[in-house]
């Protein structure tokens, strides 16, 4: 219970900053909006087919949801750390994960805001709609895709924390990250070893699961892709266990995490 | 003469100062994390969403579309920077209390940033050519050289406008992000400008890059120099316009920001 409600309190801190961060706010409301508008204008046009008014409807809500958790989530250590509050964290009886659990609850919560600008914009500036809707393995696609997220964020918190470098480099290559997970066109058609890269991926199963969800043709192969996503974000997990231990060996033996 | 001299030499300076004290990207991982994956990976996103869109045989649009915007880089985030980067590292009181003339100090603010624009597509577009095989054959490559070189200058000239509204302004990089995105609903980066409703297609001829990108699709297509130096003019043209604007700013806003206190304000 008691860890319950740090978990809750860590979420409810770190929203409360985001409401008053001009920066959170453009990550849903601004960036998602633009390539939503940039998406529809290219695949809502008249003639386009179903699939292609698919991916123009959803994929700038999904960009900016992956944009805003893997950003915002992975920045979770960093902002303690350039708020000079790492130390206190750590010296807190409640466990680091706890805290970073709460954040990152909160990154993904917040990273589902970029589906309202971009849905308001494609239903009120495109009149366009999903083709149709398989509710139930929608519904189960974008949980795993929400859980993937989640495992990214987690993942990139301790990976931001340890390695500067990190954060030009993944920052850099954020578009990169757009086209390998398929989130606004198939990776289908991408090269085949851009696609294999892409099978590395944990959200592009899940993505491609909610668009098949949207097309009553091509397959449909949800429980393979869940499992995929499911067992790739698990791995991620694991990874970011070991990047904690030298996060926390670093704070605590090294003194050199707080270094801003 | 020796007035002019003076200025000059004031003007190379502050331009070495601007490069080995401000500008953002001048370490390996920052400059190949933001100068070259960056630039590259949205080249690639915007051909692929296009090729997914339209076909391969429109690559070459969204290539070239794409890699005009990359100027717009440098061109607004470097030069907003300048002035956002004086405040955080807590030198702009020393700027603004220097007897330097300010338009010298202005102007040289954008040199570095344009230099490393053309850089910057010059890498891009040389990656996403070999990637893609896009057929230059016909291309007046010099044309396109050209017109690279004046986007990145007209896009310096928005960004020194925006760049002044950093004397007052805590954050002023988040205008820089609003800017630079804008730029590729607005601009014909992706789709023509006519495919916008009609007030916003006066609001994309407004700003820089709209008609430089046109200029160098001509080229692409084979075009010479007669035809499109209007569009050159042009272009030309709104970024002065933006840079003269972005002047009487500056020194509009120094009085606002000594008046206020604000240049210490962090």
């Amino acid at each position: 219970m008691l860890m319950l409600r740090a978990v809750f309190s860590a979420f409810w801190v770190s929203m409360r900053m985001r409401f008053i961060s001009p920066f959170a706010i453009l990550g849903w409301l601004l960036f998602p909006t633009i390539f939503a508008a940039v998406g529809l204008f290219l695949l809502a046009r008249p003639g386009a087919t179903a699939v292609q008014s698919a991916y123009g409807v959803l994929g700038g809500g999904l960009l900016g949801y992956w944009g805003v958790a893997y950003l915002d989530g992975g920045f979770g250590i960093q902002s303690e750390r350039w708020n000079g509050t790492l130390e206190q964290i750590f010296a807190a009886p409640t466990p680091f994960w706890v805290i970073l659990l709460g954040k990152s609850i909160g990154s993904v919560l917040w990273g589902m805001l970029a589906f309202i600008p971009t849905l308001g914009l494609a239903f009120i500036g495109f009149h366009a709609l999903l083709p149709t809707v398989d509710a139930g393995p929608f519904v189960v696609s974008f949980a795993v895709l929400t859980f993937s997220f989640f495992c990214v964020a987690f993942g990139f918190a301790p990976l931001f924390a340890l390695w500067r470098w990190a954060v030009p480099m993944i920052n850099g290559f954020e578009l990169g990250f757009y086209v390998l997970c398929g989130f606004i066109f198939p990776i289908t058609i991408l090269p085949a070893w851009a696609q294999v890269l892409a099978g590395t991926m944990a959200p592009m199963w899940a993505t491609r699961a909610i668009y098949a969800s949207t097309n009553a043709q091509g397959p449909h192969d949800f429980v393979a892709w869940w499992a995929a996503s499911i067992g790739l974000s698990l791995l991620y997990l694991a990874g970011a266990a070991w990047l904690y231990r030298m996060v926390d060996w670093r704070a605590r033996m090294s003194g050199e995490l707080a270094l801003a | 003469m020796n007035r002019l001299a003076w200025q000059a030499e004031i003007f190379a300076r502050s331009t070495w100062l601007q490069y080995v004290a401000l500008f953002q990207w001048a370490t390996v991982r920052g400059y190949v994390g933001y100068k070259l994956v960056l630039p590259v990976t949205q080249i690639l996103f915007f051909v692929e969403l296009g090729v997914f869109a339209a076909g391969r045989q429109s690559a070459l649009y969204f290539a070239l579309g794409n890699a005009m915007q990359i100027t717009a880089n440098a061109g607004i985030f470097g030069v907003i920077a300048t002035v956002a980067n004086e405040r955080q590292y807590g030198t702009l009181p020393l700027l603004l209390a220097s007897p330097a003339n300010r338009l010298v100090t202005f102007l040289s603010r954008a040199v570095v940033n344009t230099i490393d624009g053309v850089l910057s597509v010059a890498i891009a577009m040389a990656l996403v050519v070999a990637l893609f095989g896009l057929d230059l054959r016909h291309a007046n490559i010099g044309l396109i050289a050209l017109s690279v070189l004046v986007v990145s200058i007209t896009t310096s000239g928005l960004g020194l406008m925006f760049g002044s509204i950093g004397l007052v302004m805590r954050d002023a990089i988040v205008i820089a992000n609003v800017v630079y995105y804008l730029l590729l609903v607005f601009c014909g980066i992706n789709f023509p400008v006519d495919r916008l409703p009609g007030p916003l297609q006066l609001v994309a001829y407004a700003l820089p890059l709209t008609r430089g990108v046109e200029a160098a699709r001509e080229a692409a297509a084979g075009a010479g120099l007669g035809h499109v130096a209007g569009l050159l003019a042009g272009e030309l043209a709104v970024g002065l316009v933006y840079a003269a604007l972005g002047y009487v700013l500056f020194v509009l806003l120094e009085g606002w920001a000594r008046r206020g206190g604000l240049q210490e304000a962090y």
